[in-house]
């Protein structure tokens, strides 16, 4: 395309415009969790606080109670365990169904792109009785199988399309060396397929991060929460809610996945020029 | 291939743990879910149920509030999908012409995506509040209303407030996704229009489109299937109130469940989302695959 | 097709990267899944050890779990985490409690679920609407046939209390806390605006309309608030001007929910709302005691809590109270309170000597500092419960009702915030709601 500077100029500007639009509600999000709790319903309300109004009040409270560290430890072993797990299983899936056929292999795929377009949610009946009879209500480990089982049909199917790019010859190179099977998936699969499984991963992260209604469901107790429960508990008081705390504690909970995703922010960029020399 | 004793136990230990994990906790519970839908299953009745057959889907597409929830739902998606998909298309098209922080611009876009359901969901009622930030703009500010717009009172007003936040969360994956596909789209092809005279939205039409028509069918699919499974918005902003107006299906379903106790009910309800979600996914990449071939 | 296949591998890549904790795409193949192996095995290990820690606990002591909906942050939950649950552990040595807060509604539904799911705590306290329903269903215990000191501590509870736990001779609770509303006004408003207290439910409406407005930073005011509209929130309206839910029996609605009288009430109600005057039950709305404590509501009907949560949130803030506006009915206000009662699977003996525990002298004398009415005649007898003027509800409560005493209250409450939230939206008329809602309820009662 033509680029000329008036018209990069205009186009700076609608993006700048835009951007603001976007992050506002983020940037009210982060200036209510540093104002006093009393000011929430000042008159005329403000954006910013006045400098001398900045408190960190809210982050002493919500940093000073043993149950919310709790909470932020549960949501971080959820998740990890959540990816890890899923990663193993779901390449797994997506090698053997890509390169082998076996029976029952397009009964397994047609299952794997059914669950894909049922919302997860409708199963929480059938699955809240499974978790009656597998004895793991109120439990944070009970989250994780059931987490996994979520987001093995997305993650299968996309390694599945990376597995398929990969050279069928890269793998006959190794079985001539004498590598079994297993060797051609830790040896081969696996680190060509990287990028696929990286970009799912980070998916299933946020995925059991942010996940709500099957943990509102599930934990009972205050120290088992996740984050989100525990944010969401501030709620529905409606008599009295305190939305410096609800925010303090919101802006605590983004920190992490802020740091997966700026941190991979360069691999990002990798996988992006990747795919167009590819194509 | 034919494969020896040995291979043949490598794919099946290759095989198993996903089987397990995926049977168990997934097809399983599907399987269930349809049993389940025939059934008189209520509290105190968890154990001990009675084959009832249609009954429990007469009752739910003859139930007013189902209606209400589903009609909901179609709206959601109708309005979210395309907004989305259109601001999301314009964004990525925006920052590939510019040359210089790119990079800054797509994490930027892309922070609504990683921002939870829950917290989004809660700053968005704090700003819609009728006491809200927004409502002060709206008539101290720039006084286009002088009353409070009651955004979270009312059907539509909820609804509104709800799409409203799926576009913002949304528009940053479709920038993504477009932005790849438009990496794809062969820079010749806008030269030769260039030379040929085409303005920019003829080259928009004729060329940009068709190059990454793949993604939109591919997004269209994927979105739709996100706007079905609306959920934590909804029942955080308004949770469902007035009355049931601001139902979605799958937090009418889980009410009917988990307060009612209508367990039967709620499973038929699931199967019919399910089933017209089905439809919609064939009949969507039916789409895909003859624009493909044509 | 192939086309399309590129395209996904590209928004794939491009969607992002690897979990943060295997690292960020810089390990080698080998090393990444050697670490999630040994992450899996970490993990199991510590499963292992943890539930191995917890049997060995178990084995010297016990746990009961005790459910309630004190507000998290509420002065109730702070004396019962940090005083009430600390002593009973120091005086019963091998009992731990873990105590879990949920809202109100999510109490009653959490219950419910997990009755299901044979995981019900060991001891809750319920709201006494809640009573008839879980006995209904089996769950709860009956006392006065399982322990054998039951009387004894049942003598030294308030009867009237008492007796929102007894089903058919039996008694499947201990009476916890005992409360009423009463109306709750902003000096300063009432002054401004010239009126005094209403005193009948004429001069109630009159003031909600002389009340409601603009004020001086030009937003608007309201004369009353009204955080919901289910029995809890139009009871004492639909009671003190004359109607009533059901029959005495509690066996039929149609001709006394759909009555002259309570349709009126709910008349009153949507007329006031329509008019500007009265709000609280929207969600955008002001939640209440940030809108009474910043001028924006000028009356409430509220419960003894109240005090504690206005001198906490807004300590300069002038308010009276007064009886509840008086109809034809009387000043009938809505009969509050709380049992604590014990799930079929608790740990009997432990549970039993925390019920006791709550509601003993000292823990009732401890809640009556945040607004909770004791129901231990002893505590009632006391300084601090004497000091804390529980007057006026006490008062009050000589002419409260309770709601129904039916297995279906929560449908049947939900089913008539349905039925008003149509009313003051105008989408029917009082009279059409309120019929439907008697035909239904009828079908309910009769279940």
């Amino acid at each position: 395309m033509i680029k000329r500077k008036g018209s990069q100029l205009v186009i700076y500007l609608i993006l700048i415009a835009g951007l603001i639009i976007v992050i506002m509600p983020m940037i009210y999000m982060v200036s209510t969790s540093i104002k006093p709790n009393g000011a929430l319903y000042e008159y005329p309300p403000k954006f910013f606080p006045k400098l001398k109004e900045i408190t960190f009040e809210n982050y002493a409270y919500i940093l000073g109670q043993k149950k919310f560290l709790n909470n932020f430890a549960n949501s971080i072993l959820v998740s990890v365990l959540t990816v890890g797990l899923s990663a193993i299983v779901s390449s797994a899936l997506a090698f053997v169904i890509a390169r082998f056929r076996f029976p029952g292999r397009s009964l397994l795929f047609g299952f794997i792109i059914l669950t894909m377009i049922i919302p997860g949610t409708t199963m929480i009946v059938p699955q809240y009785e499974l978790a009656v009879r597998l004895k793991t209500i109120n439990s944070i480990w009970g989250l994780i199988p059931f987490y996994v089982a979520w987001v093995i049909p997305y993650s299968t199917f996309m390694i599945k399309g990376f597995v398929e790019n990969i050279p069928k010859e890269l793998d006959e190179a190794t079985y001539m060396d004498g590598g079994s099977i297993l060797v051609v998936f830790f040896n081969v699969a696996i680190p060509l397929a990287k990028p696929g499984i990286a970009s799912v991963s980070i998916f299933n992260f946020l995925t059991a991060w942010e996940e709500f209604p099957w943990a509102n469901t599930v934990i009972n107790d205050d120290m088992k929460r996740t984050l989100p429960i525990a944010i969401s508990g501030f709620f529905g008081q409606h008599q009295f809610t305190q939305w410096g705390y609800v925010f303090a504690l919101s802006v605590l909970s983004l920190i992490p996945i802020l740091v997966v995703f700026v941190s991979c922010q360069r691999f990002f960029v990798q996988g992006l020029t990747a795919g167009s020399v590819k194509g | 291939m034919k494969f020896n004793a040995k291979s043949r136990l490598q794919i099946l230990l290759l095989l198993l743990p996903g089987l397990v994990v995926f049977g168990i906790f997934t097809v399983y519970p599907i399987i269930r879910l349809f049993w389940m839908s025939f059934f008189k299953w209520d509290f105190g009745s968890f154990l001990d149920q009675e084959f009832i057959g249609f009954e429990n889907y007469r009752t739910v597409l003859s139930d007013e509030n189902f209606r209400i929830a589903f009609t909901n739902t179609i709206v959601y998606t109708l309005i979210t999908v395309p907004a989305q998909m259109a601001l999301g298309l314009l964004v990525a098209m925006l920052i590939n012409s510019i040359s210089h922080v790119k990079i800054g611009f797509r994490v930027a876009y892309y922070l609504p995506v990683i921002t939870s359901w829950v917290i989004a969901s809660l700053v968005f009622k704090y700003v819609f509040n009728t006491e809200g930030l927004l409502n002060y703009f709206l008539t101290n500010v720039i006084h286009v209303t002088s009353q409070n717009v009651r955004w979270l009172d009312s059907r539509w007003g909820g609804m509104t407030v709800a799409m409203l936040l799926g576009i913002w969360k949304g528009i940053g994956w479709n920038m993504v996704v477009f932005l790849a596909a438009l990496q794809t789209v062969p820079l010749e092809l806008y030269e030769s229009a260039s030379l040929d005279g085409a303005g920019s939205m003829q080259k928009f039409l004729n060329i940009t489109l068709p190059g990454i028509r793949g993604t939109i069918l591919f997004a269209l699919v994927m979105l739709t299937i996100g706007g079905f499974n609306v959920y934590t918005s909804t029942k955080l902003i308004t949770g469902g109130k007035p009355g049931h107006d601001t139902e979605v299906v799958l937090t009418w379903m889980y009410y009917k469940a988990f307060s009612n106790g209508k367990f039967g009910y709620s499973a038929a309800l699931s199967f019919i989302i399910a089933i017209v979600l089905a439809i919609l996914a064939v009949l969507q990449f039916r789409l895909m695959q003859n624009k493909d071939e044509g | 097709m192939k086309e399309r296949k590129k395209v996904l591998a590209i928004l794939l890549a491009s969607a992002t990267c690897l979990a943060a904790m295997t690292g960020c795409g810089q390990a080698s193949p080998a090393e990444s899944a050697s670490g999630s192996e040994n992450q899996e095995t970490a993990t199991e290990t510590k499963t292992e050890t943890e539930s191995n820690s917890a049997e060995t606990e178990s084995a010297d002591e016990v746990t009961i779990n005790f459910w309630h909906h004190y507000s998290a942050q509420s002065a109730e939950n702070e004396t019962l985490t940090t005083v009430l649950i600390p002593k009973f552990e120091e005086e019963n040595p091998g009992i731990k409690v873990n105590a879990v807060s949920h809202e109100w509604a999510d109490l009653h539904d959490k219950l419910l679920i997990s009755a299901e799911s044979d995981t019900l705590p060991d001891v809750a306290r319920l709201d006494s609407a809640w009573i008839p329903e879980f006995q209904k269903m089996g769950i709860l215990v009956p006392l006065n046939q399982e322990m054998s000191d039951y009387n004894e501590v049942a003598g030294g509870l308030l009867d009237s209390a008492m007796s929102t736990a007894e089903i058919a001779g039996d008694n499947y609770g201990l009476a916890l806390n005992t409360n009423t509303k009463i109306l709750y006004y902003n000096v300063e408003a009432l002054e401004a605006a010239g009126i005094e207290a209403p005193k009948t439910m004429t001069e109630f409406a009159d003031a909600c309309k002389a009340l409601s407005g603009t004020n001086a930073n030009g937003q608007q005011v309201w004369g009353y608030d009204e955080p919901g509209l289910s029995g809890w929130n139009l009871c004492p309206f639909i009671w003190s001007m004359g109607g009533s839910l059901t029959n005495e029996e509690q066996t039929k609605a149609t001709g006394y929910l759909n009555s002259k009288e309570t349709v009126a009430a709910i008349e009153m109600f949507a007329d006031l709302y329509k008019a500007g005057a009265i709000t609280g039950w929207n969600s955008g709305d002001i939640p209440m005691t940030d809108g009474f404590g910043t001028g924006r509501y000028a009356m409430l009907l509220e419960g003894p809590w109240k005090v504690a949560e206005l001198a906490g949130a807004y300590p300069d803030f002038k308010y009276e109270t007064a009886p509840v506006p008086a109809g034809d009915g009387g000043s009938v206000s809505v009969l509050g309170g709380e049992d604590i009662s014990m799930f079929n699977s608790a740990n009997k003996d432990a549970a039993w000597k925390f019920m006791k525990f709550m509601t003993s002298e000292y823990a009732q004398e401890e809640m009556a500092k945040c607004g909770q009415i004791p129901v231990n005649k002893e505590a009632l007898e006391s300084d601090t419960v004497k000091a804390a003027d529980f007057a006026p509800y006490i008062d009050q409560l000589q002419t409260a009702k309770s709601r129904p005493t039916v297995a279906c209250w929560s449908e049947f409450d939900s089913e008539l915030a349905a039925a008003v939230t149509d009313v003051v939206n105008g989408d029917k008329s009082a009279q059409e709601a309120m019929d439907e809602l008697a035909a239904k309820v009828d079908t309910l009662l009769a279940e």
